[in-house]
């Protein structure tokens, strides 16, 4: 990928971080989520258990956890993939607990954890950026992309700085997937969502793309004041990036860190307190989680 | 080949270029294997045939034709999306179900005859013949007419909002729900519209042939996927106003490929189906034999 070292995020501390646990109104209001799997046969799995997540306007949430924590069930009950058993998801005021997917996408911006799940590949990318632009929007009859929509798709792919923005009409399958994740990105919040969820959305990335994606993510999330909870396996990113930190486990939050206790933290206080936090002492966090 | 077989041939592609419009609309847009064709091809014929017989308009029962195309499509589509059965058997169980539907749109018989009725292709007739040219190329003419038209259209509606909503169903369901579109409806219309042309083009056939079958829909699909996959590779092209128009050329192509073969006297009408199929077999293996020479000439010349 070209100029990946000429992508320039702007500095966290230009923008203050809004307060941790003082602010009345929510953005997002889940409440005492529960969701089974299998339930009612042997291999019933309680996969959230009465969890409450709370997040203020403007806020960054990272989630970690190992496999099976709860994080995507979470994050699929907030996305509307699949439904919890009991409590409520409020989101800017609307209670959206049993809205289907597609109508929640009016509010929700979101990016996968694989590149290509994004973007459709055998679309422009001039014709994936109207598809974005027009998320949550009654689609008729009218042109999928003008002219002034092409001025504005090229001046907000000049800021990925990936030379994208002389490529409108080529295919985004001729892409990598890295350049397919950016515009990924950039398109979740092309109309700022109310909330924008990030699965592990760099995950599947060579390091180096990896960690251009979070400073892109860490500069729209920024300028735009996004609302955001990302889901990652990696400690380090999660204690990098963000206003607080959540940790998973067997389907409840043991540990949540506001900035404060936040950016005092390192990867081996947070093993610490996930061992003494954790009911069972004799579970392990995966490997993949400490090496990132 | 004679002059008759040739032009009955570019008639022929012409009219199920319709058709092969529509099963493009599925098969390639949507990425969805419709069967409903086969019923609904035949569906088209009878309404128009039984409006034509009650009085209407030829060009009148079009419309109602295509609409109940449409509405056998939304069958097969709701069939998929709301009850969540596989969108091959849907299809199939549709399908299936249009053969007791269209006899009984045809009043209990297997089949209507329209040779004495007024149809869309006589006033073309009288119109080409007054002309000084042969009455036999009039179908041809207005099928190309309404092949243009209808290809301009969808050209125009793939352009859409809703059209590129649609591609994008197909592509990448999870991305477009993720956008706000409810993939249900645009399936469900999308299947509907697709059915509508296959429809217009069964009742356009019956209206030439001077009579609407049961079982002229028999191997639509067969036929529908040899020309898409015949413009295909011989046209081929990425984007959408290419691939529209290759499909069209492409259906032109498999019928005289067919009266080609009929014409060497080594077939007989009755190995058609075995032909088309051979097409179908010979032409979605090309690409990947061609891919396996290329790779094995490159590993020869490295090794």
């Amino acid at each position: 990928m070209p100029n990946v070292s000429t992508f320039k995020a702007p500095a966290l501390d230009r923008y203050p971080a809004p307060a941790f646990g003082v602010s009345e109104v929510k953005m997002l209001d889940a409440t005492s989520l529960v969701k089974y799997f299998y339930r009612g046969t042997v291999n019933e799995v309680l996969a959230l258990d009465h969890v409450d997540l709370k997040v203020d306007s403007g806020q960054f949430v990272c989630i970690i956890g190992s496999n099976g924590a709860g994080k995507s069930t979470l994050m699929g009950c907030v996305s509307g993939y699949s439904l919890p058993d009991q409590g409520s998801t409020i989101l800017d005021g609307r209670d959206i607990t049993m809205w289907p997917e597609y109508k929640r996408s009016k509010l929700i911006g979101r990016v996968f954890q694989d590149p290509l799940a994004g973007t459709c590949a055998s679309m422009t990318i001039e014709e994936n950026m109207a598809l974005a632009l027009r998320r949550g929007k009654r689609r008729g009859f009218r042109r999928g992309v003008t002219n002034s929509e092409r001025e504005l798709f090229r001046a907000s792919l000049a800021k990925l700085d990936l030379g994208l923005e002389t490529r409108l009409t080529d295919q985004v399958g001729l892409l990598s997937g890295g350049q397919r994740q950016s515009i990924t990105l950039l398109m979740a919040t092309l109309i700022k969502p109310k909330l924008l969820l990030l699965d592990e959305h760099t995950a599947s990335l060579d390091p180096k793309t990896a960690d251009l994606i979070m400073k892109m993510t860490r500069q729209l999330v920024e300028e735009e004041r996004i609302t955001t909870i990302m889901i990652t396996h990696n400690m380090q990113q999660a204690i990098n990036y963000g206003h607080r930190l959540i940790m998973l486990h067997h389907g409840r939050i043991i540990l949540d860190f506001g900035p404060d206790a936040k950016s005092k933290l390192t990867v081996k206080d947070l093993l610490q307190r996930f061992h003494s936090a954790a009911p069972n002492g004799s579970d392990s966090l995966s490997d993949r989680m400490l090496l990132g | 080949m004679s002059f008759y077989a040739f032009t009955g041939a570019i008639e022929q592609g012409l009219v199920y270029g319709l058709m092969t419009l529509g099963v493009f609309i599925t098969f390639r847009v949507l990425d969805f294997p419709d069967l409903t064709v086969d019923g609904s091809l035949p569906l088209g014929a009878a309404v128009s045939a039984v409006c034509i017989t009650g009085g209407m308009s030829p060009w009148l029962s079009l419309l109602p034709a295509m609409g109940a195309g449409f509405l056998a499509g939304m069958v097969t589509g709701i069939l998929t999306t709301r009850l969540k059965i596989l969108h091959l058997l849907a299809s199939i169980l549709t399908m299936t179900a249009l053969y007791s539907v269209n006899i009984r749109v045809m009043g209990g018989r297997p089949n209507v005859p329209l040779i004495t009725k007024p149809t869309v292709i006589g006033p073309v007739r009288e119109l080409v013949s007054s002309l000084g040219i042969n009455p036999w190329l009039a179908s041809s003419f207005l099928f190309l007419v309404l092949v243009i038209f209808v290809v301009a259209v969808l050209i125009w509606l793939m352009r859409t909002e809703f059209g590129q909503a649609l591609l994008a169903t197909g592509d990448n369901p999870k991305m477009i729900t993720s956008l706000g579109v409810n993939t249900s409806f645009t399936i469900v219309v999308g299947v509907g519209l697709s059915n509508s042309l296959v429809s217009l083009c069964g009742a356009l056939v019956a209206q030439n042939q001077g009579t609407a079958e049961v079982s002229m829909g028999v191997g639509t699909i067969v036929a529908g996927l040899a020309s898409i996959v015949v413009g295909e590779t011989l046209f081929g092209g990425r984007r959408i106003v290419s691939r529209i128009i290759s499909v069209v050329l492409g259906s032109v192509i498999y019928r005289l490929a067919i009266a080609m073969a009929l014409s060497m006297n080594v077939f007989r009408p009755s190995d058609l189906n075995l032909i088309t199929a051979s097409i179908v077999v010979a032409s979605l293996c090309l690409p990947k034999v061609k891919t396996y020479f290329r790779n094995r000439s490159y590993r020869d010349k490295n090794a």
